[in-house]
């Protein structure tokens, strides 16, 4: 799953690829739900069945090696003052993806002075990367819910950090607990949910029920111009760093809609990030990151609650 | 006002939500039957609140602007107005993005926006906004219930908010109505210290007053301008106003940033109706502090 950026599938059902983990050995039921979560969850019908954790350490792949876009690459455009650049952003469009040149506002062309020149490119390779480390956190997530018999996964929390000394990867962790339903048969897949045991609990009240993650990443590459980079003799209102948020937030919001709609009618309870990531000088990677919950109507016959205003005494 | 129901789930109807049922749902696999996925970074919680007065979510939707402007050098008038115009027109653009995606999506609101600042390099900010468009489906009247088509929607159907899911539902159970999201900015220059108060070898304490009437001037036009916007929407009075000052005294620029931003609002057709709250004593003790610094 490289290179074009489209996948829009949800995430895998069952086990994944070849990967073996360590077996888990241990029989002790366990659980990260705090008490309330746990009663909430209890008042729904459904039990604690087991901590569990799925995880994923990525080699994110590098579009300085020029390995995208038709040869061109970063390290294309980059090392040939711009040369190649024309072709890279056409190469980039040719596929579907987000590219955009910003020409100097003084007027110098690549040739003249290519460091004034600015583009932003839709940064494909590093947004798969992404999206597989969180398909594969989620999935071994399930299997190990599949392990203990669940029905689902409550409170599931998935993030990814860099491995501290190692350039280029990025561990995935999806941690929450497994849950299950004494009286009915297994659920297979199993749901996932990032809400709360509490937050549960009122979803199923509202006549809906958690269907599983959806995951929407989006990366541009933004190399800013003269204008977006700050320089002293050239203000103004910049469209390229506004250009680059929406862009990110756009391909993020319909890979987060393309994974939620084949498990539910919405997703709720997104969790969204914006962060700029992977500098290069002065130029970085726009990254966003949506994580939320896929939900099903199951009956429209539950009215919402009519909640009652109080003031706390308490200090 | 209709007494609270003991439990949360299904309360506010005449059967109890089935477990069983839910994961039967499960059982089958989805087929959309065409609609459209709304997505939202609402919690379940905010999603009921929502729910509860006629609002349903359509899509997340985003907004973004940033603009920069000429290092400073005197801070005085024009240079003053050329830097407070660069960050208004950031905002302005973030929120007139986020009006056409509402338009686009068929929306008529957001609420629970997220306002977010990105100092860039040198004289150069970036403001995101970011939140969930809601559709209007009350049946009373009290706004619009028609979906604004693609074009030609009148912005003042429109309404934007900074107000959490929770004060939104406080609002419009209260009798109001959010406008939009208004704004000031201002940036007011004061003189510079002399060199040694600047070095710190100053020998008396003193008010520095330029800096405190520039700290002053700046709040009064940047919220005269958050209430002539406000006006603008014909709005009764603004809300949850988050104001933020940024004093900036180097060697070259000495100037103070005000930029303020809330939530206009509108009376509705009836008068104010009390909420009534009720008053709850927790019974549960604070939890303890186990470790303390020190």
């Amino acid at each position: 799953m490289t290179g074009t950026g489209n996948y829009s599938g949800p995430p895998p059902e069952g086990v994944v690829g070849e990967f073996h983990a360590v077996p888990r050995v241990r029989n002790t039921p366990t659980s990260n739900l705090s008490v309330a979560e746990a009663a909430a969850v209890r008042r729904v019908g459904l039990s604690p069945a087991g901590f569990v954790m799925g995880s994923a350490v990525m080699q994110l792949a590098s579009a300085i090696t020029g390995n995208i876009y038709g040869g061109g690459g970063f390290g294309g455009a980059m090392g040939l003052g711009g040369g190649m650049f024309s072709g890279y952003i056409s190469g980039a469009r040719s596929q579907g993806l987000y590219a955009e040149s910003y020409p100097c506002v003084h007027g110098f062309g690549f040739g003249a002075n290519a460091d004034h020149y600015g583009f932003n490119v839709e940064n494909a390779v590093l947004a798969d990367s992404i999206f597989e480390g969180y398909r594969l956190a989620l999935a071994r997530l399930r299997d190990e819910a599949i392990e203990v018999g669940a029905h689902g996964v409550i409170g599931v929390e998935v993030g990814f950090e860099n491995m501290i000394g190692s350039l280029g990867t990025a561990t995935f962790l999806a941690t929450g607990t497994a849950v299950s339903h004494r009286d009915s048969a297994p659920l297979h897949p199993p749901f996932l949910t990032n809400a709360s045991g509490q937050n549960f609990e009122r979803l199923i009240g509202l006549g809906y029920v958690a269907a599983g993650l959806a995951v929407g990443v989006g990366v541009v590459h933004v190399q800013p111009n003269c204008l977006a980079r700050g320089n002293l003799t050239a203000v103004g209102p910049n469209r390229q760093i506004p250009a680059a948020v929406g862009a990110a937030r756009g391909r993020a919001r319909q890979r987060l809609a393309g994974t939620g709609h084949r498990m539910g009618e919405g997703v709720v309870h997104t969790e969204w990030s914006d962060r700029r990531f992977v500098r290069y000088g002065e130029s970085w990677n726009q990254l966003a990151l949506a994580v939320g919950t896929a939900v099903r109507r199951y009956t429209t016959e539950l009215e919402p609650p009519i909640p009652q205003p109080v003031v706390s005494l308490r200090p | 006002m209709t007494p609270p129901p003991e439990s949360p789930t299904g309360a506010g109807s005449q059967r109890a939500p089935d477990i069983a049922e839910a994961l039967d749902a499960l059982r089958a696999p989805f087929h959309s039957e065409g609609g459209a996925t709304f997505l939202s970074d609402l919690t379940v919680g905010e999603l009921i609140l929502l729910e509860q007065i006629g609002f349903r979510p359509v899509e997340i939707v985003s907004g973004s602007g940033s603009a920069s402007w000429y290092p400073q050098f005197t801070t005085a008038g024009p240079e003053g107005q050329m830097w407070g115009s660069a960050i208004a027109s950031a905002i302005a653009e973030a929120r007139a993005g986020i009006y056409s995606e509402v338009t686009q999506f068929g929306a008529n609101g957001v609420v629970a926006m997220r306002i977010e600042f990105e100092r860039e390099p040198a004289n150069q900010l970036t403001c995101t906004m970011l939140g969930t468009a809601v559709r209007d489906e009350r049946h009373d009247g009290s706004i619009s219930t028609k979906s604004p088509g693609p074009r030609g929607h009148d912005r003042t159907q429109l309404f934007t908010t900074n107000l959490s899911a929770r004060d939104f539902h406080l609002l419009t159970r209260a009798g109001y109505g959010a406008a939009g999201i208004v704004m000031g900015v201002s940036v007011v220059g004061f003189g510079a210290r002399s060199a040694a108060q600047s070095l710190g070898l100053a020998r008396e304490n003193f008010e520095l007053e330029g800096q405190t009437n520039a700290l002053y001037s700046a709040r009064e036009q940047a919220m005269g301008m958050m209430e002539r916007e406000a006006a603008s929407l014909g709005a009764d009075g603004v809300v949850s106003v988050n104001l933020s000052e940024r004093p900036i005294n180097t060697m070259l620029t000495h100037a103070v940033e005000l930029v303020a931003i809330g939530t206009a609002v509108r009376r509705g057709a009836g008068r104010h109706r009390s909420l009534d709250p009720h008053l709850q004593l927790a019974l549960n003790d604070p939890a303890p502090e186990t470790f303390v610094s020190g």
